[in-house]
């Protein structure tokens, strides 16, 4: 082997010293959020054609019910124990001509609420970045879907516990880094699937070079989340939920209430303390009758 | 060896009253267990969706009726601590029906809960392996359980010299009962003469209480960390919930000890009426700060945009007929005259409507604080609505169908009539 080509100069080292520091001081504001190691997925509603392939997908890779012409597009679904991802047609409530195939299922988010609020931690972020319910574990007692700021997580009434997107979870470290299987199943690539920091890039870019993609929903709702939704427009124009621009359900805010509520207890005490206390002379006068 | 077994029988049968009234009552509650029964099976053979069924309103009139109760719970300990552990003495006169009454609420509670539950099995595991310290539903769950132990131990406490003197009075089976519940073989041990120490009682009591506060707070706050919810979220709930509790708890008492002393037609004693007359005239300072409170809580929602649409479902929107007419009229407005106007005529008729009427007024507005948050917001364009399936209604019934029987039962057995101290 060539000996000079292993070789690093000192002017080759300096440079790529001065380019590693340039990456990571210019370069992470732009990713924010995003950590090398956590997997995004990318759905671009602007390419969506509503064939419903990747939630025909999911209910095989997941084992999922098929109900009645439930596959047949433009017909409206509602996420359910059986339908972890939906396609449906959404009409832009400013220009009506505008319409869009919406893909919408688990948004997984950074900081999840429902994980918060679990009493029994059967909600999970892992590292890749998935939000995964452990079913074994769920108590049903459906407080996640409460706290959901998208209401995704849906009571499965046989199985007594709550479902809902894992991001295939089973498919992504063991087959060999597989793509979930709605992503594999898009025929028109509108589901994207990589590493978070590409998946931002990959989004921003479509945005800057596609006339009709204007917002990327996910970048700051709830927190941020690692499933990202091009859209033709803003989330309430289109009838979606709109949350917060903050992570949902923080512990300060926890916190917050729980602490308000103590005080109201303190108080109460107190209440009632001085409620013994000015009537004592009463009691005195009761029991000096009663003798 | 039958004879014996009859004789048995005979002596508890001669215990009982033998009133049709009784009987008829306390079969009308058999059969509604029964039916109670009947839906828990059909839940557990089919699918849980024959009880709260829709998957938009999730919380329905199970969680209702666990809050009403676990309320009602809280404000019935609330009560009674007045006179065991802040030491007034006129509150003691309700401190055995207090502390039955609180006990026998927070044990049908958490049976509604835990038929709503999908698997209530897998909470009293996991809670215990893999706690969620974040979680206010794991705090509740944690708390309440400290709270049964105990408000039980209270009751045992409370009831213990009366058990022991009815060992000594009755024959029979009924001795043996008495006094195995009196635990009588701790009658000449150290511990049996700890256990005579006020102190004792009055230390437990004081742990009832905070294990009470503290787990009603985080009831309140399981509602009140939801975000996503802006009808419950806010420090609002857990503030308000204690003083819901303590009215609840104030009429609960009135309208048991009255019902219970009319049914039996026993005359009421002297120092017990003017006990009532007072806890009435504290029940309508309750309701009208309970007032301010709801004033407050709908004016400000009308100034927080996220909080208007689920307001306005009250005043103006499907919810306004029980929010006005049950919430407001009902529940608060009606009996805080009634209340008054009893305790200065010393009406006792008219302080037992009122407490009723106020029952009735909280039951419904539980049921609308769980419901009407559910509502907003939804992804679909119309509103969900929510009408509570026939085995429902059954179970519900049920649940009061056997919180009622439970204690028309301790009022025969158990004693639940007021201390006096001799």
């Amino acid at each position: 082997m060539n000996k000079a080509a292993k070789k690093i100069g000192r002017r080759h080292f300096l440079k790529l010293l001065a380019g590693a520091y340039a990456y990571a001081t210019l370069g992470s504001p732009g990713l924010a959020g995003a950590q090398t190691t956590r997997y995004g997925k990318l759905a671009d509603t602007t390419r969506c054609i509503g064939c419903k392939r990747c939630m025909s997908a999911c209910k095989r890779w997941n084992k999922l019910e098929v109900e009645r012409n439930e596959l047949v597009s433009d017909r409206e679904t509602d996420l359910s124990a059986q339908n972890w991802v939906v396609v449906n047609l959404r009409a832009d409530a400013k220009n009506l001509t505008q319409r869009i195939y919406e893909h919408w299922a688990c948004q997984h988010c950074i900081q999840p609420a429902c994980a918060g609020v679990c009493p029994v931690k059967a909600i999970t972020k892992l590292p890749m970045g998935n939000v995964v319910i452990n079913e074994k574990k769920c108590i049903g007692c459906r407080y996640c879907y409460q706290a959901c700021p998208y209401k995704v997580p849906r009571f499965d009434f046989e199985k007594r516990v709550t479902r809902k997107c894992h991001l295939c979870y089973d498919r992504i470290p063991l087959l060999n880094y597989m793509k979930p299987a709605c992503v594999e199943a898009c025929p028109v690539e509108a589901l994207s699937f990589g590493y978070k920091h590409e998946m931002i890039l990959e989004a921003k870019k479509r945005v800057y070079k596609t006339k009709n993609a204007r917002y990327i929903l996910g970048l700051k709702e709830a927190g941020g989340t690692d499933m990202l939704t091009i859209l033709p427009t803003k989330p309430e124009d289109l009838g979606l939920i709109v949350a917060s621009q903050k992570v949902v359900n923080h512990n300060i805010d926890k916190l917050r209430v729980t602490g308000a509520g103590f005080m109201g207890a303190s108080a109460l005490a107190g209440f009632m303390y001085t409620y013994a206390t000015l009537t004592r002379g009463k009691e005195k006068k009761n029991r000096d009758n009663s003798d | 060896m039958t004879t014996r077994i009859k004789k048995h029988f005979d002596i508890i049968l001669n215990h009982m009253e033998r009133s049709p009234a009784f009987y008829t009552w306390v079969s009308i509650l058999v059969v509604v267990i029964g039916l109670a029964l009947y839906a828990i099976l059909m839940s557990l053979i089919y699918s849980l969706e024959v009880f709260e069924f829709s998957i938009h309103v999730i919380w329905v009139t199970m969680v209702s009726n666990y809050v009403f109760l676990v309320v009602s719970s809280t404000g019935l300990c609330i009560v009674t601590s007045l006179g065991h552990v802040f030491g007034m003495q006129r509150y003691e006169l309700i401190g055995r029906r207090g502390v039955f009454l609180a006990f026998i609420t927070i044990i049908f509670g958490m049976i509604s809960i835990g038929a709503h539950l999908g698997h209530p099995e897998r909470a009293m595991i996991f809670n215990l392996l893999t706690p969620n310290f974040y979680s206010a539903m794991w705090w509740m769950g944690t708390l309440y359980t400290f709270y049964i132990v105990f408000i039980a131990i209270e009751y045992w406490l409370l009831a213990r010299p009366e058990l022991i003197e009815r060992s000594d009075q009755a024959q029979g089976p009924l001795e043996i009962i008495y006094s195995h519940m009196a635990f009588r073989q701790l009658d000449h041990s150290r511990l049996g003469a700890v256990l005579k120490n006020h102190k004792l009682l009055q230390f437990v009591s004081a742990a009832a209480l905070i294990a009470g506060l503290s787990a009603h707070n985080t009831l309140g706050a399981l509602f009140g960390h939801v975000e996503a919810r802006p009808l419950w979220h806010g420090s609002y709930y857990p503030v308000y919930f204690l003083l819901s509790a303590s009215f609840c708890g104030y009429s609960w008492l009135l309208a048991v000890s009255i019902a219970t002393y009319k049914i039996k037609k026993e005359n009421i004693p002297e120092d017990y009426q003017s006990l009532i007359f007072e806890m009435a005239q504290v029940l309508a300072l309750l309701l009208s700060i309970g007032l301010l409170f709801t004033a407050y809580k709908m004016g400000f929602g009308l100034f927080t945009p996220e909080k208007v649409k689920p307001i306005m479902l009250f005043l103006k929107g499907p919810f306004s007929q029980a929010f006005w007419l049950f919430e407001i009229a009902i529940g608060t407005v009606l009996p805080i005259p009634i209340l008054m106007w009893a305790a200065k005529q010393k009406n006792i008729m008219g302080v037992l409507i009122a407490s009723v009427m106020v029952l009735v007024g909280v039951y419904v507005m539980r049921y609308d604080f769980v419901v009407a948050a559910q509502v907003y917001p939804v992804i679909k364009n119309s509103l969900p609505s929510y009408l509570p399936t026939f085995m429902e209604v059954l179970f519900i019934g049920g649940v009061l169908g056997a919180l009622f029987l439970t204690y028309v039962l301790g009022e025969k057995f158990l004693p639940l009539k007021e201390e006096r101290h001799h």
